[in-house]
């Protein structure tokens, strides 16, 4: 091999070698934008530094096998809907989701994931997670666990209506 | 009869079998010192390659693979038994992707356990017996002779291993888990229905034993590799191939402690659970053990088969690889970076921002290792003046694409806002099944055609069933994972035996190509069955093991 075709050769893998990081970086950097927006948010262990922001409702979610049950309070009082959940468009919302036995033997982990809000967190026994979010459009949009959780995991699934 | 009578004959029994155990083996010692004596004279480093090749007719394809414990005997044991394990794992596959053909469960109503056993079956038999042997297979038949093995040495131990994973396996197909492939407690120590899950204990085990006999494996290729290596070739010069399969095996070394260790831990629990499952424990603990191994795991299903690459595209295009030390570096880069990244798996599971963002920029950097990869496959294609599209060619190039889309998919799921959207369902699925298909599938179908004349003793595939196994395993992976991967992304989840009925069209196309797929490893069987009925038409070499990199050879047409 002749001594410039060699240096072509390392010309060109760095080249690439240095577009490829230049397209990683700017996806990491659109990461590092994206996480740090105000109405981002993403499946966080409650503690004590860790706290529902201000301005949300608290909707506790209890996955047991296999159904999903909403607990929230309004002006008439306590509400829990199973697989069902009715909320208000535009309103800030805060799911603190964890894990019970229900009426089987164990608690497992599930995974709550509503699709067209694009958002996901785990139902884990023993913890309390947090994820908040805001609905923008009215509309009924489905729900489901996507983390498997015993031979009825695909029952485990409802509607969220979002009203004006 | 008195005591005394039932003592002194059972002990002459014994005697007599004693003496007989020990005649039988003084005849076993002197027959094998006359077959090493013969073997060395024919310049032969151990005497069952010598019985193999001039004893019993080059028939590589035979119960005899099973008995004697040279390298390349046990690496045709290991693809034997891979490929067994791939049509079961792919006749799983195949039925459950067939009883989604609606949104409610068909095929398995009333009976939806069965789909998951099928499915965590499929998983966990194609990823360690299929992917892991068909790699350990190809590493022990292609390694002695790619560093020119000084001395042949630890067969016992390879064959120990390899009867330790085979019956690893057994014990996983016989225990009817559904369990999924990671095991999550504390469903894996729950029961369900028609007794799926009733022996989730024997999963735990066969996964323990299959990890228990790959290390040993793993050691004795580890130490072929170092010590065994001819004089002649340091390791600047060492086949990108052996190299691929070093640090694979490292990378193994490395992180399979952690599922060790988690899976006798998991054990514990199934009788008294404090582990995973006490008051003062979280099942977290178990998953974040798992995924510090379960990312590991997919770099050493493919990085064998990269290796492969990098030796089948030389031999049909007469091209030197573009980059030998940037191939090396890339591989190398791989160990270290595969540790850092299994939290990527656990991003939805509460580990918060800080650590969803140090998962997710690590696992950006992952991808640079592979970039250079497939820019050196793509930069030795380039540069080669004429490309014999041959199949194990053909394989290549579809695997470089696949590769690529599969990448492309993967990568995207780093970013924190999109995983929320993709993360648990099809969409991973689309991504790995890209990757696996293109590469682990592909690959060793494209090496396996090489070595066809040396595995069947001189006989010859007919290439028009090849062309078509090819060609249905690459539109069928294709438009399976096309449709996972689109259907995904609208939400549809995996692991479920029924599904919201907007997500038909999506499971159906990927039905369309799972079926495609299933058809196309038809043709591989009947290419086998047809060839090896066949008598014998070529010389059974090995395009492998001519000399390391010599310009370009026919490769096993």
């Amino acid at each position: 091999m002749s001594e410039k075709n060699h240096n072509n050769k390392l010309k060109a893998e760095a080249l690439w070698i240095v577009g490829f990081m230049v397209v990683l970086a700017f996806a990491a950097g659109l990461n590092f934008y994206i996480t740090s927006q105000s109405d981002f948010s993403i499946a966080t262990k409650m503690s004590g530094s860790n706290q529902i922001p201000k301005n949300s409702t608290p909707i506790i979610v209890d996955g047991y096998q296999w159904a999903w049950s909403f607990t929230y309070y309004n002006a008439s009082g306590k509400q829990t809907s199973v697989d069902n959940l009715n909320i208000t468009v535009n309103h800030t919302y805060t799911f603190i989701i964890t894990s019970t036995a229900g009426s089987q033997s164990n608690a497992v982990i599930h995974d709550l994931y509503i699709p067209q809000f694009g958002i996901q967190v785990y139902a884990v026994p023993g913890q309390n997670n947090t994820i908040t979010f805001t609905p923008v459009k009215t509309g009924t949009f489905v729900l489901e666990c996507v983390e498997y959780c015993g031979y009825e995991h695909y029952l485990m699934r409802g509607y969220v209506t979002v009203v004006a | 009869m008195s005591a005394t009578t039932l003592l002194v004959e059972s002990s002459l029994v014994l005697s007599f079998f004693f003496i007989f155990l020990f005649l039988m083996y003084y005849k076993y010692l002197s027959v094998k010192t006359e077959v090493d004596v013969a073997a060395l004279n024919e310049n032969y480093y151990d005497y069952s390659s010598y019985l193999r090749e001039k004893k019993k007719g080059g028939g590589a394809i035979s119960p005899h693979s099973f008995i004697m414990n040279d390298s390349k005997s046990i690496g045709i044991r290991y693809l034997i038994t891979s490929l067994i394990f791939f049509f079961i794992a792919g006749t799983f596959g195949v039925i459950m992707r067939v009883s989604l053909v609606e949104p409610q469960p068909t095929l398995f109503a009333h009976r939806e356990v069965i789909y998951d056993i099928l499915t965590t079956e499929h998983a966990i038999l194609m990823i360690y017996m299929w992917a892991i042997g068909s790699a350990l297979g190809l590493a022990y038949y292609l390694i002695p002779k790619f560093i020119n093995m000084k001395s042949d040495r630890y067969g016992n131990a390879s064959s120990w291993g390899y009867w330790i994973w085979l019956m690893g396996g057994l014990f996983i197909l016989f225990s009817r888990t559904s369990t999924r492939w990671y095991y999550y407690p504390p469903l894996a120590l729950q029961l369900n229905p028609y007794g799926a899950g009733a022996m989730n204990w024997l999963a735990v085990i066969g996964l323990e034993f299959i990890m228990i006999g790959v290390t040993i494996a793993a050691i004795v290729i580890v130490r072929n590799i170092i010590y065994e290596r001819s004089d002649s070739m340091p390791l600047s010069k060492m086949p990108l191939f052996v190299w691929s399969v070093l640090f694979t095996l490292i990378m193994f070394l490395a992180s399979a402690p952690f599922l060790m260790t988690a899976m006798v831990m998991l054990f514990y629990d199934f009788f008294n659970p404090v582990f995973f499952t006490g008051s003062s424990s979280s099942p977290l603990y178990f998953t974040e053990l798992f995924w510090v191994w379960g990312h590991p795991i997919v770099y050493i299903a493919i990085l064998p088969q990269f290796g492969l690459i990098y030796e089948i595209i030389p031999k049909f295009t007469g091209n030197k690889v573009y980059s030998y030390s940037s191939g090396v570096i890339a591989l190398g880069l791989l160990l270290p970076l595969s540790e850092l990244v299994w939290g990527h798996h656990l991003m939805e599971s509460g580990l918060g921002i800080e650590w969803g963002l140090f998962f997710s920029t690590a696992s950006f950097l992952v991808v640079i290792p592979s970039a250079i990869t497939v820019f050196n496959y793509i930069g030795t294609l380039w540069t080669s003046e004429k490309i014999r599209l041959t199949i194990p060619m053909l394989f290549v190039i579809n695997g470089i694409m696949d590769f690529v889309f599969g990448g492309i998919t993967g990568v995207l799921t780093a970013i924190l806002p999109f995983n929320e959207q993709t993360h648990g369902t099809y969409w991973v699925t689309g991504h790995f099944h890209f990757v696996f298909m293109g590469i682990t599938v592909g690959i060793a179908f494209a090496a396996i055609y090489m070595i066809w004349p040396s595995l069947t003793g001189g006989r010859i595939y007919s290439r028009r069933l090849a062309g078509w196994h090819f060609a249905f395993t690459s539109v069928g992976s294709m438009i399976m994972s096309m449709g996972w991967v689109v259907g995904g992304f609208m939400g549809m989840p995996r692991f479920v035996s029924g599904y919201f009925a907007r997500y038909m069209v999506y499971q159906d196309v990927a039905i369309l190509g799972g079926v495609i797929i299933g058809i196309g490893q038809l043709f591989f069987l009947a290419n086998l069955m047809i060839s090896t009925a066949k008598a014998p038409q070529v010389e059974p070499s090995n395009v492998f093991e001519e000399v390391y990199r010599k310009a370009e050879i026919s490769g096993g047409e």
